[in-house]
């Protein structure tokens, strides 16, 4: 019985601690499509195979790095081997150079948790 | 440069910021001391860049309303990251056509000073390019809000030019200092 307790104690404890990767799951896509908008498009487009200064981001969400066709990526961007999931997006959107040391992306992060689900919400929607 | 490059612009500053900011040879050649202050030029053909950019960039600055606002927040980053090019980054960039003729001297020995600073002060160099990244993204943002096509335009060629910094210039002046460095070594 109380092993039963412990074991109770121990998954919520569990889904307690996954509260912030559900997180991104409930950011709001439109409110992200703004933020895309504010810092993304200049570098990058949202339609697919449309490369500019960075790589087209269409599909990004569950893409490994360094794969999208026709663009030319960092040595550490190819060499990172990482997928682009939400949780990884979420800490390389916070500060891109502290996921991917040497990435040539110009970009100094976003510190607003909020924005940062937001924008990977909209990201998810490219495809 | 406007439509083809912001980021000359900003070069174009950083050109004429280039030229009037002295280089310590005894940077160059910590073991050696040297005359108090000796410059070393860039290119010419990124002097005019940064001379262009710079120029567009306080155009736009005297726009009314927020794209002017934001090109003011920008000429004082592009003057900023121009100055720090002209002192130790492009510097070394006038020896490649010599170097491409095969010819290293010792007096080349101040380039393998400022191409590891270059390679010690690479993080800072890159927050320099993520801040001026910023600034034009706003400008972009605000380009867009005042229909503003020159401003807009200006900005996402800025980027490539950042672009062309970080994939291009900065590594080929890490490879002249260590090709230098190493020639020199080998007693050429």
């Amino acid at each position: 019985m109380s092993e039963r307790i412990l074991r109770t104690a121990i998954t919520v404890l569990l889904l307690t601690s996954a509260v912030p990767t559900l997180a991104f799951a409930a950011g709001d896509a439109a409110a992200g499509q703004s933020v895309f908008k504010s810092t993304c498009t200049m570098c990058h487009s949202n339609q697919a195979g449309q490369n500019k200064i960075g790589p087209s981001l269409f599909g990004v969400v569950g893409r490994k790095t360094g794969s999208e066709p026709d663009y030319t990526y960092s040595p550490a961007n190819k060499a990172a081997n990482l997928t682009w999931d939400e949780a990884t997006l979420d800490k390389y959107l916070e500060s891109p150079r502290t996921v991917v040391p040497g990435t040539k992306m110009t970009y100094g992060g976003q510190k607003d948790a909020e924005k940062r689900a937001n924008l990977i919400a909209y990201l998810a929607t490219l495809k | 440069m406007h439509p083809r490059s912001p980021k000359r612009l900003a070069l174009l500053g950083f050109a004429a910021a280039a030229l009037i900011i002295p280089i310590s040879v005894a940077h160059a050649q910590p073991a050696t001391p040297a005359p108090a202050a000796v410059t070393h030029p860039i290119p010419q053909s990124l002097r005019n860049e940064h001379a262009e950019d710079l120029e567009q960039l306080e155009l736009l600055s005297k726009r009314p309303g927020k794209v002017g606002e934001i090109a003011r927040e920008a000429v004082v980053l592009f003057k900023r990251h121009a100055a720090t090019e002209a002192e130790f980054i492009m510097p070394p960039l006038t020896l490649l056509p010599v170097l491409a003729d095969g010819k290293v001297t010792p007096d080349m020995a101040w380039a393998v000073a400022m191409s590891d600073r270059v390679r010690a002060e690479r993080e800072q160099i890159f927050q320099q390019h993520a801040e001026v990244t910023e600034v034009l993204n706003k400008l972009v943002e605000a380009a867009e809000t005042a229909k503003d096509q020159d401003a807009k335009e200006f900005a996402e060629a800025a980027a490539g030019d950042a672009m062309n910094d970080v994939e291009i210039l900065e590594p080929a002046v890490l490879v002249i200092g260590d090709y230098i460095r190493m020639k020199l070594a080998a007693g050429h």
